[in-house]
């Protein structure tokens, strides 16, 4: 199974990675028996400790490795642990590491806000209790490896949506060039060869020009799909009503041709995008004239109310209407509930709408009677007078 | 009437074709010149040497270019950038004549001074007619005084 393998090969991937690179524990202590004592207790943790017996030879360590943590003495002669904490910090990769001070003398308070101050996350004092060393230094370890492994996640994220990028940027410009020369050419030997062809010839060639049509319908949709969170949403004052208006003249032909009545109040204008009104016009009127029965003309209501900090959009119709169980798959990208004999489509309209709606600060619904008819509602954002403000 | 002188920059034989033969049946008669690519072109506009300005004489300038965008060697942007800062050049109209659709092409190619940006009709009649109406539209402004 090709696409199972490929599915789980890079969280395989991943694990190998983060085992290989096993956390790094810096222990800074000027006596060499503490030392040993703390590595006892901390070498059945999953880390490969690191010593040093001098702030001096830490900041050197500090300067080849990467720590997940470090535990600090603050009594050593020459540099104490508050000033190679200090020291530690200016280095780059130390930013955001945990330093837990360990000392033996004196409990004040005032040694442990001035370990707070250089961004200690621990204070802790001898003799050390092996447990709770070892508990403390446990919680920031798995910190660390939940760190680095979400750190790699987002890096594997990034470069898959690059990669989604580039794919639609193919899209656009080499996918969509040949399949219009297809369509050209199929067209062009169609109108000049018609008479010579027989009749299977003609079906084949009608064949190529119903693909060639279908193919570009789902490349424009599903560039459309993919430049939406692309690019910039422009805000402007959208008169809804005139872009239903052009939209119900594209869709004139269809309109005419099934007797559909369309119904519309005056529409308001509104703060948002208008590629958004057009896309949701485009795709929710399309659809009304298209999932019909035929039994009678479709009629079609477009209509807007206010409601709360909201304008509240619907479009009714009274085609075939759709089944409850379908209302979680209907907004997914690729889904199409009916064959494309029956009701041809690419499956990326409403998935569209969604994705650029929920942007825009609004959502799609909707409700349905099956065999009666569906209404599907928007809403978007009243930003009434905020052209105004000064921003 | 002469011709009116076209030079066609497209790399795709299927739309030189498809030009051509749109531009047969224009009203003006059109004399088209074609370039595959951006090099190509310049040599053609005695731009650049090379040999397809080789053992020819001045070549004619053209009253209209129509360019592709995604093109090898040399895109339409950086030609249209190289006419459009030639003194002898940069008064011919340059209408981009290709199938993106994406915005930030149609704004870069405006900010680089073309005429007009038209997109490349997936009907082949709708392809015909849009050259038609390009044809119409320019030479009749190449007829205004100036």
């Amino acid at each position: 199974m090709t696409i199972a393998t490929l599915a789980s090969a890079p969280k395989a991937a991943g694990s190998t990675v983060i085992a290989e690179a096993r956390p790094k524990i810096l222990l800074v202590d000027d006596r060499w028996e503490n030392l040993l004592a703390t590595e006892k207790v901390l070498k059945s943790l999953q880390a490969d400790i690191f010593k040093a017996s001098s702030g001096n030879e830490a900041l050197s360590l500090v300067l080849r490795h990467d720590f997940a943590i470090v535990l600090l003495d603050v009594q050593m002669p020459e540099m104490d642990g508050f000033e190679t904490a200090v020291l530690m910090q200016e280095h780059e990769s130390m930013a955001g590491v945990p330093i837990i001070f360990v000392t033996a003398i004196s409990k004040e308070d005032k040694y442990a806000s001035q370990a707070a101050a250089i961004g200690a996350v621990d204070y802790i004092f001898k003799p050390i209790n092996p447990d709770i060393l070892k508990s403390k230094v446990k919680v920031y370890l798995d910190l660390y490896v939940q760190r680095e492994q979400i750190l790699h996640l987002n890096a594997t994220l990034s470069q898959s949506n690059e990669e989604l990028e580039r794919f639609a940027y193919i899209c656009s410009h080499d996918m969509q060039e040949p399949v219009r020369m297809m369509n050209a050419f199929a067209g062009l030997l169609s109108e000049t060869s018609e008479e010579t062809l027989d009749e299977g010839g003609r079906r084949y060639l009608n064949f190529i020009l119903d693909n060639a049509r279908r193919m570009q319908k789902m490349i424009s949709d599903i560039l459309t799909f993919s430049r939406v969170g692309r690019e910039d949403i422009l805000l402007e004052t959208v008169d809804c009503g005139a872009i239903l208006d052009e939209i119900l003249s594209e869709f004139e032909d269809a309109i005419q041709g099934s007797y559909a009545e369309i119904v519309y109040d005056p529409l308001p204008s509104v703060e948002t995008s208008s590629t958004l009104i057009r896309v949701l016009f485009q795709n929710l009127i399309g659809n009304a004239l298209k999932f019909q029965n035929g039994s009678r003309p479709p009629k079609i209501t477009v209509a807007a109310t206010p409601e709360g900090r909201f304008w509240r959009f619907s479009v009714r119709d009274n085609g075939i209407g759709i089944d409850e169980s379908f209302r979680t798959r209907i907004f997914t990208i690729f889904q199409r509930l009916h064959r494309k004999e029956d009701y041809p489509g690419t499956g990326i309209g409403l998935s569209t709408c969604r994705k650029f709606i929920q942007l825009c600060g609004g959502e799609i619904d909707f409700t349905s009677a099956p065999g009666q008819g569906s209404t599907f509602y928007f809403t978007l954002p009243r930003k009434e007078g905020r052209s105004h403000e000064a921003v | 009437m002469k011709p009116f002188k076209i030079l066609l920059v497209e790399d795709n034989e299927g739309d030189v074709e498809m030009t051509q033969r749109a531009l047969n049946s224009a009203e003006p008669p059109c004399s088209l010149s074609i370039a595959h690519d951006g090099v190509e072109a310049l040599e053609l506009l005695g731009l650049e040497p090379g040999p397809a300005s080789d053992g020819k004489e001045s070549p004619p300038i053209p009253q209209l270019i129509l360019l592709d965008i995604n093109m090898p060697r040399m895109d339409g942007k950086e030609l249209l950038d190289a006419v459009k800062s030639d003194s002898r050049l940069r008064h011919i109209p340059v209408v981009m004549f290709t199938s993106s659709e994406s915005p930030s092409d149609i704004r870069e190619c405006y900010e680089r001074h073309a005429s007009c940006y038209v997109v490349k009709p997936f009907n082949g009649r709708k392809y015909a007619q849009a050259l038609h109406d390009v044809v119409n539209f320019w030479s009749t402004t190449s007829r205004l005084p100036n």
